[in-house]
């Protein structure tokens, strides 16, 4: 809302400086944004919240000042000049959409004469960019810019059977408005009509027809009462927003429609000439009485910290224009004015009390007791993970939790449920690349399809090194009528071969959930490599899968190199966290080691083999650990391999003998004879 | 070996001027060495002028042997700090004749690339970090919410703009619309547009006092421009408890202020207007000669308590929300919002 100085002065006595008035004016409220001379007055720009529609006037303003500074207000005391015909005599108005025009008020004046406005008034409308019409429609817009009631006039000449219909837009019905843009109107949309065709868009924009001109004679002027909900969605649909719709969405003030029809008639009579008859038509509900409130003193220091002395607190009230109805030492109990719909409750007054007296009196240095905080072990885990992934050099990527329909089908191993759908696409979240892949409006089922993404747009960039991780949360409905779950995932890609990928998130599981013990197991995605990809179980429960990106993978998603891609579930992990290690005892006896080099077909698994070796080796077992495998089909024959792996063995009780290690030996390798096969070299 | 007897007096002499000899010599070389040669001259291991010195002490009375030992060490020292200094202002080092002119310890060490946190992720820690040694726990909410989270409990009507369905992501599953429309058009789903949903579920679950921060992603259909993007992070705090006031958020806040940018600043409050707090206002912190918005804030609002089965009249509460990406960008001096989301890894590596 832009103010005039000038304009001000009417209503309260500006002698303070301009630099103090917007500074107590920002820290009452009404935030100053800037202002800028304007010839010889200023145009000071100040922030309205939605709540305070009266300050949208200048009027409401000029309260504000009053009661910072403890000022007298002077508010006009409109008595326009009347003929003895009536008004009700020469038109009507009906309302038949009471859901969108609450009340309607309209006065007649004949015999105008069309001109410019007088400069003063221009002045001021010019300060606050408002352009100039003619003698009426100005008058119409200062008295909206002076209280806050938007008004219009009509040219009675146009309205054909001279009366004002308020009713629901019929299906496909059209409207030239002011603009000379042409408008096409639906139900629920709330019209002027006169009787016949749409002559305005109520709350909104009047019509190109019936608008004032230089042949217009007779005028007719709205003060009208349109419901906040249905101005903003009629504005919002036909991207046609005005200073009046901009005041019905935020509320007016039904009380004052008379008020505000005899200021402007009042000015229009000074400017324009012609005669007002009689009286108003005034149709609809009437105002509701303002609600009594009252306010205990002493919950203003429980809620604002400080002592406000009692005897401030009626003034205050009182110069905001709220009437005392009674006052004792622990209370005042007060009426609220018509154009604060948002003092309802005590703390509204609180809070009323609170800015006028000064927010800048509450201290900042009281004693908050102190308290312990927590930790979440969740926070922890995420922690941890984030070390890991960082050593391993990944960086930490944010993708949109909304993807496209094409990315979403792509892989959703979690859920083979539809995804749920979003009223609304996200915008510009993809524009570089995929402006043709349709609407990002599904919530994501899997992170991979996003963390291809992430390598794709370095590879396109030609950052070919991109290591990216990221931990968010995954959409999967559940059974009808449900809320959806939304675990939290870790998924990282990287340009690193299968083993160096799987490696990192063998690290990951090692240093979260030491005691954990991953199996392998096939798995089938359409976009990873059916050979170098696998789902990854603790025990019965699927942790997640790994997977170099296949080659229609990489068409899919347009990636040029290689690519492996991680997802594992959080929750899995974060329930088998240990979070606070407990020591164990070092043994004190040396271990002994043993090498063993096993032919065996090339269907045999690693893990499958050494789980045989830990059965066979037992308790004496410190580790098994896998050190290569070699081909040598000249010696071994066809479909072989050799599996070199070690083993350290050691007691906690005593010094192995050498004895002991080769029944160990041979166990080992009795059992990988008889569960694989294995044959040992040499 | 001599044994003639001497004096402990005498001796102390003697070390004394073998220590300023020394010291000159030390002191006048001009290369290392001549350095090398005065250093063998006086603390040779077998026949330098300090050993043989010491061998003196044998014909000391036995009484005085304690205070000789006491000063020899001392002169050695005084000798040693002597060499050692006009070692180093010769060239430092042991002696190029040692080094492997094949090596040139000047190339760079192997380096590894260490990953980086988003600086999302960094600026969410660093606030968390500060409001946990406040004493604020971290609290998580699903994303997914219904309407009597995301607004009814926090007392925002049917007719205030921020409900409009262009301005939220309402959600559905594509598979069963109808059925979805009949069984949840009373309450539907959508992306939470604030994280105070999740104070309404701390709420209802849990007695005051209560202090927690509540903190993550939260969604409005924003065409993403350099100043906004669909999907971004809040932070906000949240405390309840019996006479909890608006002194209490506003030293907090400073509190939080001055941690956060690792001096004592100013603030202010000023009066705004949010459906959930009342009075409601907006904090700004003077910095750099001007003052910063902070975030917005405010004294919980009965209605919110009421919602959650708390008694207005006994406990009372404060909240804050600060735009994490706001925050971010002014620290980092960030431009534009969409870096932070394209996952360009040479921008994530400036972090």
């Amino acid at each position: 809302m832009i103010v005039s100085w000038d304009w001000l002065k009417e209503y309260v006595s500006l002698s303070m400086d301009h630099d103090h008035l917007v500074d107590r004016l920002t820290m009452s409220g009404l935030n100053h944004e800037g202002t800028e001379p304007i010839g010889e007055d200023q145009a000071i720009d100040l922030e309205v919240t939605s709540n305070r529609a009266d300050c949208l006037g200048h009027l409401g303003v000029a309260r504000e000042i009053a009661a910072l500074y403890d000022l007298d207000l002077k508010i006009p005391d409109p008595q326009p000049t009347t003929i003895a015909e009536s008004v009700t005599d020469h038109c009507s108005v009906e309302i038949e959409s009471p859901e969108t025009c609450f009340r309607y008020t309209a006065r007649l004046i004949r015999g105008v004469k069309i001109g410019p406005s007088p400069q003063w008034m221009q002045k001021r409308l010019k300060s606050l960019g408002i352009g100039i019409v003619n003698n009426v429609v100005d008058a119409t817009n200062y008295v909206m810019f002076e209280c806050g009631q938007p008004l219009h006039a009509f040219d009675f000449a146009k309205l054909s059977e001279g009366k004002i219909v308020v009713r629901s837009a019929s299906q496909g019905e059209q409207f030239e408005a002011i603009d000379h843009h042409k408008y096409l109107l639906e139900p629920g949309m709330c019209v002027i009509s006169d009787g016949k065709v749409p002559v305005a868009i109520g709350g909104v924009m009047g019509g190109a027809d019936s608008e004032v001109s230089e042949e217009t004679v007779d005028v007719l002027i709205e003060a009208a009462y349109f419901d906040q909900l249905s101005v903003r969605q009629t504005a919002r649909k036909l991207k046609l927003h005005s200073p009046s719709s901009f005041r019905f969405e935020r509320d007016i003030d039904s009380a004052n429609l008379d008020w505000a029809s005899r200021r402007c008639c009042e000015f229009i009579l000074e400017m324009a000439g012609g005669e007002l008859l009689e009286g108003v038509v005034d149709v609809g509900q009437a105002p509701e009485p303002p609600p009594i409130l009252t306010l205990r003193f002493h919950q203003l220091s429980r809620i604002l910290g400080i002592e406000i002395p009692t005897e401030q607190v009626g003034p205050i009230l009182k110069k905001l224009g709220l009437s005392v109805k009674a006052e004792d030492q622990n209370q005042i109990t007060v009426a609220a004015p018509t154009w604060r719909k948002d003092l309802t409750r005590e703390v509204d007054l609180i809070e009323e009390v609170g800015r006028i007296y000064g927010f800048d009196k509450i201290p900042d240095d009281v004693n908050v007791p102190m308290t312990a905080s927590y930790r979440l072990p969740s926070n922890r885990v995420i922690d941890k993970i984030r070390a890991v992934m960082t050593s391993a050099g990944y960086d930490e990527s944010m993708t949109p939790s909304l993807v496209p329909e094409k990315w979403s089908n792509a892989f959703s191993p979690w859920s083979d449920k539809e995804p749920l759908t979003s009223s609304q696409p996200m915008l510009g979240v993809l524009e570089e690349y995929s402006k043709n892949i349709g609407a990002v409006n599904l919530l994501r089922r899997s992170l991979v399809p996003s963390m291809i993404e992430t390598r794709r747009i370095n590879e396109y960039r030609a950052n070919l090194d991109a290591n990216l991780f990221e931990t968010a949360r995954v959409y999967l409905t559940k059974g009808e009528n449900e809320i959806p779950v939304q675990p939290l995932k870790l998924a990282f890609i990287s340009g690193q071969d299968f083993y160096q990928v799987k490696g990192v998130l063998e690290t990951i599981v090692q240093n979260v959930a030491p005691e954990v013990e991953l199996t392998i197991h096939p798995c089938k995605f359409d976009i990873l490599d059916p050979s170098l990809s696998a789902e990854i179980r603790v025990g019965d429960q699927v942790l997640g899968w790994i997977g170099t990106i296949s080659k229609s993978g990489k068409k899919l998603f347009g990636l040029k190199n290689d690519a492996t891609v991680v997802e594992i579930d959080f929750g899995i992990l974060e329930s088998k966290a240990v979070l606070i290690p407990k020591h164990k005892n070092l043994s004190t006896f040396p271990a002994v080691s043993r090498d063993f080099n096993f032919i065996v077909e090339n269907k045999v698994h690693w893990q499958d083999l050494q789980s045989t070796v830990q059965k066979a080796a037992g308790d004496l077992l410190e580790s098994v650990r896998y050190l290569e495998t070699f081909r040598d089909e000249k010696k071994d024959g066809a479909g072989k391999k050799r599996l070199l792996l070690s083993v350290v063995l050691r007691s906690s009780e005593e010094t192995l003998t050498g004895q002991q290690a080769d029944e160990v030996s041979k166990a080992i390798i009795d059992q990988c004879k008889a569960s694989h096969s294995a044959a040992l070299v040499g | 070996m001599s044994s003639t007897a001497i004096t402990l007096e005498e001796f102390v002499n003697q070390l004394d001027e073998l220590r300023d000899e020394a010291v000159a010599a030390f002191g006048g070389s001009e290369s290392l060495e001549t350095l090398d040669e005065a250093r063998i001259e006086f603390l040779g291991a077998k026949k330098g002028k300090l050993k043989s010195l010491q061998k003196n002490m044998g014909a000391l009375p036995g009484e005085n042997k304690k205070d000789a030992g006491l000063k020899l060490n001392s002169v050695k020292k005084e000798i040693q700090a002597a060499f050692d200094s006009a070692k180093s202002r010769l060239g430092d080092g042991g002696g190029d004749s040692q080094r492997d002119p094949k090596i040139d310890p000047t190339i760079p060490g192997h380096r590894f690339h260490l990953g980086k946190l988003h600086p999302i992720t960094q600026t969410i820690e660093e606030l968390k970090d500060i409001m946990g040694r406040l004493g604020f726990t971290p609290a998580e909410g699903p994303e997914i919410e219904d309407e009597y989270h995301n607004f009814v409990a926090l007392n925002i009507p049917k007719s205030h703009p921020a409900r409009d369905p262009l301005d939220n992501f309402y959600l559905s599953v594509a598979q069963s619309q109808a059925e979805q429309d009949s069984t949840l058009s009373d309450n539907p789903l959508l992306m939470r547009t604030q994280t105070s949903t999740v104070q309404i579920r701390v709420m209802e679950t849990r007695k005051p006092p209560v202090r927690i921060i509540s903190l993550g992603r939260v969604y409005r259909p924003d065409t993403a421009d350099p100043t906004h993007y669909p999907m971004f992070h809040q932070i906000e705090g949240l405390m309840v408890d019996e006479n909890v006031t608006l002194a209490d958020l506003k030293t907090v806040l400073k509190l939080f202020a001055t941690s956060y940018l690792g001096d004592e600043v100013p603030i202010r409050i000023r009066p705004s207007f949010f459906p959930f707090t009342e009075p409601s206002v907006e904090a700004d912190y003077f910095w750099r000669g001007k003052w910063v918005e902070f975030g917005g804030a405010g004294v919980v609002d009965p209605n919110v308590l009421r919602s959650v089965g708390y008694d207005p009249d006994r406990v009372s509460g404060f909240a804050f929300g600060l735009g994490i990406e706001r925050l971010c960008m002014i620290r980092h001096q960030i431009t534009d919002i969409r870096y932070l989301f394209t996952n360009d890894v040479r921008f994530l590596r400036q972090f």
